[in-house]
């Protein structure tokens, strides 16, 4: 079994506001989370808006000091190995910022400067990642009059100059049009099998669910859910699955038994023309109850189909968004 | 709270201060070595020697008229203190009428004096035996050994043959020294004291090396940046005209009869000071006004963050560059306006000259670190800009009408005619002066045009001054740090 990479024990953190450094409101952001990425992982972090990812984020890159617990790269605690671990991460935030007025290698050239590197080995390498992400074109212009995803692409680049261990990377999609996406899909599981370790945060599930090998879900500032993905999803399957339901009609007397039932959700009521579709999500032994309802009731069905469950659903049903 | 859970508090805070132990330790010992210092003045010399003077007692009886003071003849006293006036004007000339007694000098005049100095110690006078025109100057601190003596002397008062037995405190040219001599020794010990913790305290940082590479890396970074800025291409222009300018017209006046006429050269270069400060810091603080709420909102900051660099790094790199894109122009700016001085009056002491260079360098560096402190704080960017703004109009422009409210509320008479000359007025002005960068630069110049620092300038002496021009600086890079750190906690 891969040693851990990153391990959070019991963070907490609290945001402040302060008038004339009293402080005069605090709200939590971190309540005590725990978790661990292993050597080689691609960790996808998800959680709702809110939930304390970016803060968590914040508080590996260092950013952000947290109040208590501690996180530890390599065995070894930030606070107190600052240097040595901010060398082995590579942060790609949610909101890019770089500056207008630098060519794509002074940036390199400029980030690159932290770092134990030679100015010709950022050059050389600078050179082979702007290639890489389709950025050597724009090398002569500044990065003021660059595209968003453009700007990402730098922004990965500079993540990635001084080799780190870890990826860490906030939306990395966000802007992103659909062969960006791909290429960077595609160089990310490229990196991960030469033994780059990657934590991805994202709201985009689809690319979670295709990516990444384990997930954490953090809701409240709490990790209420760590496994890895097939995991995660054989679960949700044993326990409840979505059916969805062709009817001829679909009255309220039928959602209202519907509802009763506690092992059964309404996803969704659709009018399709002279049709009406339903997507409960249910548990498996509760189908023949459900048909038999429905049929008793004077409604004709079309057609049962199910579905696989996916990471949305997985995602809905921990953190309680069931509205 | 027991006294038990009080040391655990305090050993908990004093081991979170880890790298600063040996800082704090050495400014212990510093501040101990300091009040010996100030000890040792009080119990070998006299410090008051105003209080002796004003002692005295002066008996007119009849025609023995006597003065005396509360010792005995051969008493030998250290007094120490400023000289009021210059020794070549109290230099007694070949013309001098005999036989006059004067009575602020408790002495009759004879032929005996010629070319003896009556010193002025704080309105204490001592006679000299020999003349020390060109050896001491006005303001400087001196400590003299001088010895009671008995003096007859012989006037006419009134058609009346007056014989005065004085008592006057006389001593040898040998006997006069600069306070500094002493001075000297304990500033290089608490020099050498403070070096010694720096020293560990340095030696303690982890990654010094690396993190002063950085903190260049970011200095270099801010100075191009900062170069081609067009704000700074504006304010360069301005202030090196406006310096230029003043420069030839303090020279000029130096040979005028005007009211603003400058008394000297070295009066011309005080004056230059504050004229380049008041440009300067305008440029100082327009420069560092947004750099951090502009990296803020930009995002570059928490891609900065994010790199294995300090936040006491980011703000010393910072500092240190947009304190030379500001520095350097200035700097060229004083030389011209330096060479319009000169060319147009004369030339200021060496000291003085390379104090005005050297110390605003520092200065502009306090300038923006006390604006990198409020743009820390700055939680928008009109609140940036009026912080900014306010700054420079307290330290440039309205702070001696707040030195005039003070001094009106405190009880000097602003009424007056010619009250900036009232001593209580200056002493006020001056030691309230130390809490402003400009004023405490154009100290720091007037200081330097002296051979010595053992200086009185207006009721705070040279070595005061010295200390707030380089804790100015100290102090606001360590709150801008400390301000930026608080933020990592949220």
């Amino acid at each position: 079994m891969a040693a851990s990479l990153l391990e959070l024990n019991e963070v907490q953190k609290d945001y402040r506001i302060r008038r004339f450094g009293r402080i005069i409101r605090s709200s939590n952001a971190l309540n005590k989370l725990s978790f661990n990425v292993k050597k080689g992982q691609i960790f996808g972090f998800l959680g709702p808006n809110g939930a304390g990812k970016t803060t968590t984020i914040k508080c590996i890159t260092g950013i952000l000091k947290c109040d208590s617990g501690t996180i530890s790269i390599d065995g070894k605690d930030i606070e107190n190995n600052d240097f040595e671990n901010k060398n082995k991460i590579g942060f790609l935030p949610e909101q890019i910022g770089l500056y207008g007025n630098l060519t794509t290698m002074q940036t390199l050239r400029f980030y690159g400067g932290f770092y134990n590197i030679s100015e010709s080995i950022i050059e050389d390498r600078g050179g082979k990642l702007l290639d890489l992400l389709g950025l050597s074109k724009s090398s002569k212009k500044p990065v003021g009059e660059f595209s968003l995803g453009m700007k990402k692409r730098l922004a990965l680049a500079v993540a990635l100059l001084h080799e780190p261990e870890i990826l860490i990377l906030d939306e990395p999609t966000s802007g992103l049009d659909p062969r960006g996406v791909k290429a960077l899909r595609t160089l990310l599981l490229d990196l991960n099998k030469k033994g780059l370790t990657i934590i991805l945060s994202s709201h985009v599930l689809s690319e979670v669910q295709e990516m990444c090998t384990d997930v954490g879900i953090i809701n409240n500032g709490k990790m209420i859910r760590q496994e890895s993905i097939s995991k995660i999803i054989d679960t949700v399957e044993k326990t409840a699955i979505k059916l969805s339901l062709r009817l001829n009609n679909f009255t309220k007397k039928d959602q209202k038994i519907l509802e009763k039932n506690k092992g059964i959700r309404i996803l969704e009521n659709n009018n399709l023309g002279k049709h009406k579709r339903i997507i409960l999500s249910l548990k498996e032994d509760l189908i023949p109850w459900v048909t038999d309802m429905l049929v008793k009731n004077g409604t004709k069905i079309f057609s049962i189909e199910p579905h696989n469950t996916t990471l949305e659903d997985v995602f809905l049903t921990e953190t309680g968004d069931k509205e | 709270m027991n006294i038990d859970d009080l040391m655990d508090k305090a050993n908990n805070r004093w081991k979170s201060l880890d790298i600063w132990q040996p800082m704090l330790i050495s400014i212990s010992i510093v501040m101990i070595v300091a009040i010996a210092h100030k000890f040792d003045w009080e119990t070998n010399t006299e410090t008051d020697p105003e209080n002796i003077w004003n002692e005295q007692e002066i008996n007119k009886d009849g025609n023995n008229w006597t003065i005396n003071f509360n010792y005995d003849i051969g008493d030998t006293i250290i007094f120490k203190g400023v000289l009021q006036t210059s020794p070549t004007s109290e230099t007694y000339p070949t013309d001098i009428i005999t036989g006059k007694f004067s009575e602020g000098e408790g002495i009759v005049y004879t032929e005996d004096l010629y070319g003896k100095t009556m010193l002025n110690l704080d309105g204490m006078r001592i006679l000299i035996n020999g003349n020390l025109s060109g050896k001491f100057y006005e303001s400087e601190i001196v400590t003299v050994e001088a010895t009671l003596v008995e003096r007859v002397g012989y006037f006419e008062k009134s058609d009346q043959n007056i014989t005065l037995t004085s008592e006057l405190w006389m001593a040898e040219t040998d006997d006069v020294k600069l306070a500094s001599e002493k001075d000297y020794y304990y500033f290089a010990l608490e020099l050498l004291i403070l070096g010694v913790g720096t020293y560990f305290t340095i030696k303690r940082t982890k990654n010094l090396k690396e993190q002063m590479g950085f903190a260049k890396h970011i200095a270099l970074f801010e100075l191009k940046r900062g170069m081609k800025a067009p704000r700074m291409i504006v304010l360069g222009l301005f202030f090196t005209l406006f310096i230029v300018g003043i420069g030839w017209l303090l020279g000029d006046l130096q040979n005028s009869q005007s009211t603003f006429a400058v008394q000297n050269a070295d009066d011309g270069i005080i004056r230059l000071a504050y004229f380049t400060f008041f440009v300067v810091s305008m440029a100082a603080i327009a420069v560092s006004v947004d750099s951090f709420h502009k990296e803020r909102q930009s995002n570059t900051l928490n891609m900065l963050l994010a790199r294995p660099v300090n936040r006491e790094t980011i703000v010393l790199g910072k500092a240190l560059g947009l304190s030379l894109v500001v520095g350097i122009p200035a700097f060229l700016a004083q030389i011209l306006g330096l060479y319009f001085m000169t060319s147009a009056g004369e030339t200021p002491s060496l000291g003085g000259m390379i104090a005005f260079l050297i110390f605003a360098q520092l200065m502009i560096f306090t300038m923006i670190t006390f604006q990198l402190c409020l743009a820390v704080s700055a939680k928008t960017g009109s609140d940036v800009v009026i912080y900014g703004l306010g700054a420079w109009l307290l330290f440039a422009v309205v702070w001696t009408l707040i030195v005039y409210t003070i001094s009106f509320a405190i009880g000097v008479d602003i009424n007056a005619e010619n009250f900036e000359n009232d001593s209580n007025y200056q002493t006020f002005a001056s030691r309230i002066g130390l809490l402003n960068p400009g004023i405490v630069y154009q100290m720091a110049v007037g200081l330097f045009t002296h051979r010595t620092i053992a200086i009185d300038l207006e009721g705070v002496p040279g070595w005061l001054v010295l200390l707030s021009l380089v804790l100015w600086p100290l102090m606001c890079l360590r709150t801008a740090t400390w301000l930026f750190k608080r933020e990592m906690k949220g």
